[in-house]
């Protein structure tokens, strides 16, 4: 499912990351790029089958000294960016990230198919039954989940409702925006796949349970950019999203009861006063390489914290 | 053989949820993994829908094409066309997709007042461009395929150029487009990434079924949003391969129709 927010972070630029429908695969091309005109021609496409095969058997053989990272797309930048100035110091090592969404961090980590999982939200207490044992739970940074609207909802007059107005949209008892004191349009309801961690977040906190089922939604998304993108394109959408994807066509409204409603700001996050936030975390095997520990200090710094901030997020020191 | 070992590969996976629930769960309406709820049907009917809608635009359009190119244009007319068509169906999937969500479906929600363009209809129109070329030049080859005695005979007995067409050209053709049709749905129902882009992925059966301006989701898109999170060996990870099952026995049902009834005719 090669979302259009699958910018692989190729940090080698002789790799390329692609997600394919069930798996993600990495191809190494070392050498030169092999010429699609003379892949069938006689001996030269011999040749150019024998160097790539070569180059995924030497990609193989180089293992030791790659660090793979997949999972959230919320988490994504922060370790992403991080990786880019990580690899300026270690120019040796390799590291990709890539995204799929918290329930792919989780299951790729336990499949051990990669060296560092992200997850945009506490574990489940069958994933701790299940990991707890051989996993360490590390958090990079610190978020909101935003309640996201189309500008022009927000301009027409909903700038903040109460956690049981939307509780009831998404379970599809408020199906007009004029009901909660905006246009008269109906509301486009953005869910997410199941799967998500911010869905995980936001079902627990406003439906009252991680699973819980949301009958009122129109569509189902699955990345931030992809639901960003729903959001900014319709003007009478509603969604959850993590607070570093917000923008001008994307706002978000303040959570809460009447005067006590609160944007998700930066102070009321790292007060712990905004309702719908959590920490983003980091899977990491307990019997992990010394290079892979070395990343998560670097992740965990002053530094590291500071490229959180960044991206948009808040730092967890 | 290869079909064999898929086919066994796919029940052998899925056997875990066959097992435990029987095989009730196809025409099932609720999909909710967490509560080990795998019902087909919503995915089923937005399958066939989607299909369905592909070949009704695309079978005509497709068909009369074909007819342009063999018929009627010259020849210094014809390569071009038939060459662009050759093009069409070398586009990558993902890039119409993305032609999708940024043409399409603005298009679709600013001219039918939908509320989200994320429709069946969405995923019915990127399907017919993507096997129109399929249906054009595999229609042309079977209308080319007609001797030229045929046409002769036909100018003969002093019929003009529709009922030639009608009445001859199109019936010996029609072997030759009853299997691009075939060919065309089975491409159709195993397309997975632009469906996936524009079709909402809501499991969710239209209200009334015949809705086709409602958000739904067929069995590639689930099965192409849901199989990296599901963890290997779960009922999750069965129910997902028993959707991949469905599809490879309904497009082998389909191969196999076009295959007896092509060889009946010739």
């Amino acid at each position: 499912m090669p979302r259009y927010e699958n910018f692989d972070d190729a940090i080698n630029c002789k790799e390329a990351t692609t997600r394919a429908t069930t798996a993600r695969s990495t191809i190494f091309c070392h050498g030169e790029n092999l010429d699609g005109g003379t892949m069938f021609q006689g001996k030269r496409s011999v040749l150019s089958l024998a160097v790539f095969l070569l180059g995924i058997f030497s990609g193989s053989l180089h293992a030791a000294l790659m660090i793979k990272v997949v999972g959230s797309t919320t988490v994504l930048p922060v370790v992403a960016e991080a990786a880019k100035q990580y690899r300026l110091m270690h120019p040796e090592l390799r590291l990709t990230v890539s995204g799929g969404g918290s329930g792919v961090g989780v299951a790729s980590i336990e499949r051990g198919s990669v060296d560092i999982g992200m997850v945009s939200r506490p574990l489940s207490r069958f994933e701790i039954e299940r990991l707890g044992n051989t996993i360490e739970v590390i958090a990079v940074a610190r978020d909101a989940v935003a309640i996201a609207v189309s500008k022009a909802v927000f301009e027409s007059g909903v700038q903040r409702l109460s956690l049981a107005q939307i509780a009831a949209v998404y379970r599809g008892e408020i199906r007009n925006w004029r009901e909660l004191g905006g246009m008269d349009a109906a509301i486009l309801v953005i869910d997410k796949e199941a799967s998500r961690g911010t869905r995980h977040v936001f079902a627990s906190v406003v439906l009252g349970n991680a699973r819980a089922r949301a009958p009122g939604a129109t569509i189902i998304t699955g990345s931030n950019n992809e639901e960003q993108a729903v959001i900014s394109q319709s003007d009478q959408a509603i969604g959850m999203l993590s607070n570093a994807w917000l923008n001008d066509r994307v706002r978000a409204i303040a959570v809460g009861e009447g005067e006590a409603a609160l944007l998700p700001t930066a102070e009321n996050v790292a007060q712990g006063r905004y309702l719908i936030q959590r920490d983003l975390n980091i899977l990491v095997p307990k019997n992990s390489s010394a290079a892979v520990m070395d990343f998560v200090g670097f992740l965990r710094s002053e530094k590291g914290q500071s490229i959180a901030e960044m991206v948009g997020f808040h730092p967890v020191r | 053989m290869t079909i064999v070992l898929v086919l066994g590969f796919l029940l052998y996976s899925s056997w875990p949820l066959i097992a435990q629930q029987g095989v009730a769960f196809i025409v099932g309406s609720e999909w909710y993994p967490f509560e080990s709820l795998f019902g087909m049907l919503p995915a089923l009917v937005g399958t066939l829908w989607a299909v369905a809608l592909a070949l009704m635009i695309a079978l005509p359009c497709g068909v009369a094409a074909a007819i342009l190119s063999a018929e009627l244009l010259p020849a210094r007319l014809r390569n071009p066309l038939r060459f662009s068509m050759e093009l069409m169906a070398g586009v990558p999937s993902v890039v119409y997709g993305l032609l999708g969500i940024w043409v399409l479906l603005p298009l679709l929600e600013s001219q039918l007042n939908l509320l989200t363009g994320r429709t069946l209809l969405a995923a019915g129109l990127l399907l017919a461009l993507m096997i129109l070329p399929t249906i054009m030049v595999l229609a042309e080859d079977a209308l080319r395929g007609v001797r030229q005695s045929q046409r002769e005979a036909a100018k003969n007995l002093g019929l003009g150029w529709n009922a030639t067409l009608c009445r001859v050209l199109l019936p010996q053709a029609w072997p030759g487009i009853r299997v691009a049709t075939l060919l065309a749905s089975g491409r159709a129902m195993g397309e997975t990434v632009a469906v996936m882009l524009v079709v909402g992925s809501i499991d969710r059966i239209p209200e009334p079924f015949y809705n086709f301006l409602q958000p739904a989701q067929t069995l590639t898109s689930r099965i192409g949003r849901e199989m990296a999170e599901a963890s290997v060996g779960s009922q999750h990870w069965a129910a997902l391969l028993f959707c991949g099952l469905l599809l490879a026995v309904i497009a082998i049902v389909v191969s196999l129709a076009a295959h007896r009834k092509a060889s009946v005719v010739v």
